[in-house]
């Protein structure tokens, strides 16, 4: 799936959207920067209530496929600027982590 | 990053990188004025200007080997998160120096951690080369650990031989308790 199936299939907002032809591959959820730095894996979603730069340096070096920050969070300007400049998709929803993660799986994301 | 002392390893291996042979790194734990602050400062090869200011970057690093550096930023954001302060400060050829304080009884501030166990392990790799000063201070109490003076009563041994580094761990361990009265981290 890409990542514009998903804003499609999940209601989605987009905030930047420079590569939404990405292909998705599994989701990682967590808000600490540097255990996702280790953790997350190249292709995946990663859910979370951080929206600030280093956020975009993270999904950057470790090559998600987008971030989707929950709780109708809001994005830093710099990070949207940031994410544009770099090819990183940010994505937004209103959710929580758990109740959209479990709709990603009954949809075998 | 989940321990305060992984910020610390990564800044000293920094001052490593920068070809430092002095570190000093003072932890300061002031709880009636709910304050714990962190002075790193080294002699190492030292930052330009013109990167200093956009040194908590992410996008900007001196390494080649991929272009993000997160270190400094992330250590800015753990700083901030609890209504901390970050400074960093660097002279070419001199040194760099950078201070962190925290809130001390913010829910978001990580715990100090293993600091006896960073401290040691940096000289186990790197205590030949790099002498590092470590005090620590604990309200009204504090102690300080210097390799130069471990270093003077060694003869031949090196400082990264197991039972000197047991040794330094030890002493770190029963001194950081000292200070705290028996308190946990």
């Amino acid at each position: 799936m890409t990542v514009k199936e998903l804003v499609d299939q999940f209601d989605l907002e987009v905030i930047a959207g420079p590569d939404l032809q990405k292909e998705i591959d599994g989701a990682y959820i967590g808000d600490l920067l540097s255990n996702v730095m280790a953790r997350a894996e190249k292709g995946n979603l990663w859910l979370t209530v951080q929206g600030h730069q280093n956020v975009v340096a993270v999904a950057l070096l470790v090559e998600l496929s987008a971030v989707i920050l929950v709780e109708d969070f809001d994005y830093e300007e710099n990070a949207i600027q940031k994410a544009c400049q770099k090819g990183v998709n940010l994505l937004k929803t209103g959710k929580k982590s758990y109740d959209l993660a479990c709709s990603f799986y009954e949809s075998n994301i | 990053m989940r321990e305060l002392s992984l910020h610390i390893l990564d800044i000293i291996e920094n001052s490593r990188r920068a070809e430092a042979d002095l570190i000093k790194i003072k932890i300061e734990e002031k709880k009636d004025s709910n304050l714990l602050r962190i002075v790193i400062e080294d002699n190492g090869n030292g930052i330009a200007p013109e990167k200093i200011e956009k040194i908590t970057d992410p996008f900007i690093t001196s390494r080649t080997t991929r272009n993000v550096g997160l270190g400094l930023s992330l250590f800015k954001s753990a700083a901030e998160s609890c209504a901390g302060d970050f400074n960093i400060e660097s002279e070419i050829n001199e040194g760099t120096l950078v201070i962190a304080e925290f809130k001390y009884d913010h829910i978001d501030r990580a715990p100090l951690g293993d600091i006896t166990t960073t401290i040691s392990n940096f000289i186990a790799a790197s205590g030949d080369q790099v002498d590092l000063v470590y005090q620590h201070c604990y309200n009204e109490n504090s102690f300080k650990f210097d390799s130069r003076e471990i270093k003077a009563e060694l003869e031949d041994l090196s400082i990264q031989s197991r039972q000197i580094i047991a040794w330094i761990r030890e002493y770190i361990g029963e001194n950081l308790a000292e200070i705290r009265g028996g308190e946990a981290f």
